[in-house]
């Protein structure tokens, strides 16, 4: 039987990883097999902390061999350590999720005796999983830097996501706080990765798809003195070049003494806006240098999209009932949901404000940059607007605010200090 | 005006649905003094007329219908009457008029028994018994067994298992090749050997995964309300 300690040692461990999300692939069940993905992704509890569970998220082992400054289990710190072997992996995950605890396995881990040998360990985990076990549910594997290529093929045709993280958004960072990874360590074999799916995808290969959920990375944000611009711009290029599924951000925590790092937490704040930019990113159809300057960071009073409404009152209001979809998903408070239900409904009739509310649109940002029927239902003075934006944010922000646990922090994320 | 009072099967509604009134299967159901009460009988032409001709102008629609028909709203049977009616009146799809108040009303309760179900996908938990068949009980607002039974005959097709509706005492049973749905007042359960220690397990994991330093348990409960916990080894 699995010993509790250790699985509580490598589940403390895992916990601030970010990513837990179990969408993407669609892997089916076989003869004989246990489970299957879900597209959408399920999650299967939630933790106090607000977070969802949907994968068993655990090291292999927390015994790591490198020194990163902001790593509770790095070298230097003093920890109890622990290992679980590739079977007590296995049967912990079959047994949870015959049980619907969990949709699959995140597994991660610490540098033990050298990164081949890690990765070798981690990926007889998942073929086992795979083949002996006959297990179909979602699998999503950390890549270790440094390590042989070949083993990570392997590992990347039995799992349905892989994520090396890029840790800190930019070279410099990552020299100072993570000395043994470089950026050539992770960035290549995100590329050799790519290089394989984008392969699959030309030759139309249909079973046995290298990742089909594709990859992800993960990156601190606050440890280090990056501009909110400098992330985005980053977050953009792994977009763009390495055609990522997601960029997590994962707003800094001092659980870690160090004279190198910050002693107060980047708060949530931060964190949050950086991810609606994101989304403006990848579904609205804005570029980065339209929301957020290079060595700027992002307003805290207000999103995003509204910030950048504020700065093109010229383009505004539009009229409900005639402008194209991209405009519509460029209205503070409409999102893409909302902007869909709008293009289909007015195909029918017109559509007025009362329509819009019962429709469920939230109207209390949009209604300062819409028309309906040529009827304008906002306020002329942009100086009401701003306020009205304001107010109708700081719930938000309130809300934010209930996650912080000091006072202090919690100011520094209103000031948008660090 | 005359209630027709069914047995809240899909059947009997459509059967109701072939004369102009009232339908519910709400035996709670207020009612006015001239009010004429008449219990439906399933009666095969009635319904087969009401489907083909809901078939004829929107093929999608029964599958829409069904859905909300599983739902708790005690108005759901006069929700989906009406929308049937739009739908006789357009002779055509009206499911995207989303500004007409039939399908506002009709999506608002089909978007509540797909949510649930959804979330039910993630929140239900099995036991193991001894000979190994799985054990699921719950109590959901809206009638959604058979739906959990089409997403855990996929992802358990070599198990055998049971989806208990504790409240409607009504059970999903599949049992490695089939799948049947019946009536299920109680069920007593032993238990396998390692449960406990799996349940441990799991309720280890659970708290070591928390990161304490960070509490929001207002969004906890917003994603997984707390009537669904007494089912949750985490939670109990």
């Amino acid at each position: 039987m699995i010993d509790e300690e250790t699985l509580e040692i490598l589940t403390e461990s895992a916990k601030y990883d970010v990513s837990c999300s179990s969408s993407g692939s669609k892997r089916a069940n076989k003869a004989g097999g246990l489970g299957n993905a879900s597209a959408g992704g399920i999650c299967h509890s939630f933790t106090p902390d607000g977070r969802c569970i949907s994968l068993l998220k655990i090291l292999m082992s927390n015994d790591c061999i490198y020194d990163c400054e902001y790593c509770p289990n790095r070298r230097s710190a003093d920890v109890r350590r622990a290992r679980f072997t590739p079977d007590e992996i296995c049967e912990l995950v079959i047994n949870f999720y015959k049980r619907n605890y969990i949709e699959g396995l995140f597994l991660s881990s610490a540098v033990f005796d050298s990164p081949d040998k890690t990765m070798e360990l981690m990926t007889e985990t998942v073929v086992k999983l795979r083949k002996l076990y006959n297990f179909n549910g979602y699998i999503h594997l950390k890549g270790i830097p440094h390590a042989d290529g070949a083993i990570v093929m392997k590992a990347a045709r039995v799992v349905d996501r892989m994520s090396y993280n890029v840790e800190l958004p930019s070279e410099k960072s990552l020299k100072l706080l993570a000395p043994q990874k470089t950026r050539q360590s992770l960035l290549l074999p995100m590329k050799s990765l790519n290089e394989a799916i984008e392969y699959d995808k030309q030759n139309k290969v249909r079973h046995g798809k290298v990742l089909p959920a594709g990859q992800t990375t993960q990156m601190i944000i606050g440890a280090s003195p990056e501009s909110d611009g400098q992330i985005l711009k980053l977050t953009e290029a792994l977009y763009r070049n390495m055609n990522l599924k997601r960029v997590y951000y994962s707003s800094y925590v001092p659980v870690v003494q160090s004279s190198k790092l910050p002693t107060v937490g980047a708060g949530l704040l931060r964190e949050h806006r950086l991810y609606q930019a994101d989304w403006l990113i990848r579904f609205y159809g804005f570029n980065v240098d339209e929301i957020c300057g290079e060595c700027e960071n992002l307003p805290s009073e207000y999103d995003p999209k509204c910030a950048w409404a504020l700065r093109n009152m010229h383009l505004f209001p539009v009229e409900i009932n005639t402008a194209p979809l991209e405009t519509l998903l460029r209205v503070p408070g409409i999102g893409a949901k909302s902007a869909y239900r709008i293009t289909e409904a007015r195909k029918f009739s017109k559509l007025d404000f009362d329509n819009l509310a019962k429709m469920r649109i939230v109207l209390k940002r949009a209604k300062h940059f819409i028309t309906c029927n040529g009827r304008f239902y906002g306020s002329e003075s942009f100086a009401q607007v701003k306020t009205s934006l304001m107010l109708a944010g700081s719930r938000e922000i309130n809300e934010q605010l209930t996650m912080f646990s000091d006072t202090p922090t919690a100011l520094s994320a209103l000031t948008g200090e660090i | 005006m005359t209630i027709y009072i069914t047995d809240g099967s899909p059947a009997a509604f459509f059967t109701a649905v072939f004369d102009d009134c009232i339908i519910t299967s709400d035996t709670q159901v207020q009612l006015s003094f001239d009010s004429r009460v008449v219990r439906t009988e399933y009666d095969e032409e009635k319904c087969a007329r009401v489907r083909r001709g809901i078939a004829k102008y929107d093929p999608l629609a029964e599958r829409e219908i069904l859905i909300a028909l599983r739902s708790c709203d005690p108005l759901k049977e006069q929700i989906a009457f009406s929308y049937i009616k739009k739908l006789m009146q357009f002779k055509c799809a009206i499911n995207k008029r989303l500004n007409m108040p039939e399908v506002i009303e009709l999506n608002e309760i089909i978007y509540k028994v797909n949510g649930e179900t959804h979330r039910l996908k993630g929140l239900l938990r099995f036991m193991e018994s001894k000979d190994g068949a799985l054990y699921a009980p719950y109590t959901p607002d809206n009638d959604i067994t058979d739906l959990l039974m089409e997403h855990f005959t996929a992802r358990f097709k070599n198990e055998k298992f049971v989806i208990h509706d504790l409240k409607r005492k009504i059970a999903g049973l599949y049992n490695g090749r089939e799948c049947i749905m019946g009536y299920a007042g109680e069920a007593e359960i032993y238990l396998s050997e390692y449960e406990r220690a799996f349940e441990n397990l799991w309720k280890k994991y659970y708290k070591s995964v928390t990161i304490k330093e960070r509490p929001h348990e207002k969004q906890m409960k917003g994603s997984m309300p707390v009537r669904y916990w007494k089912f949750l080894p985490e939670k109990k």
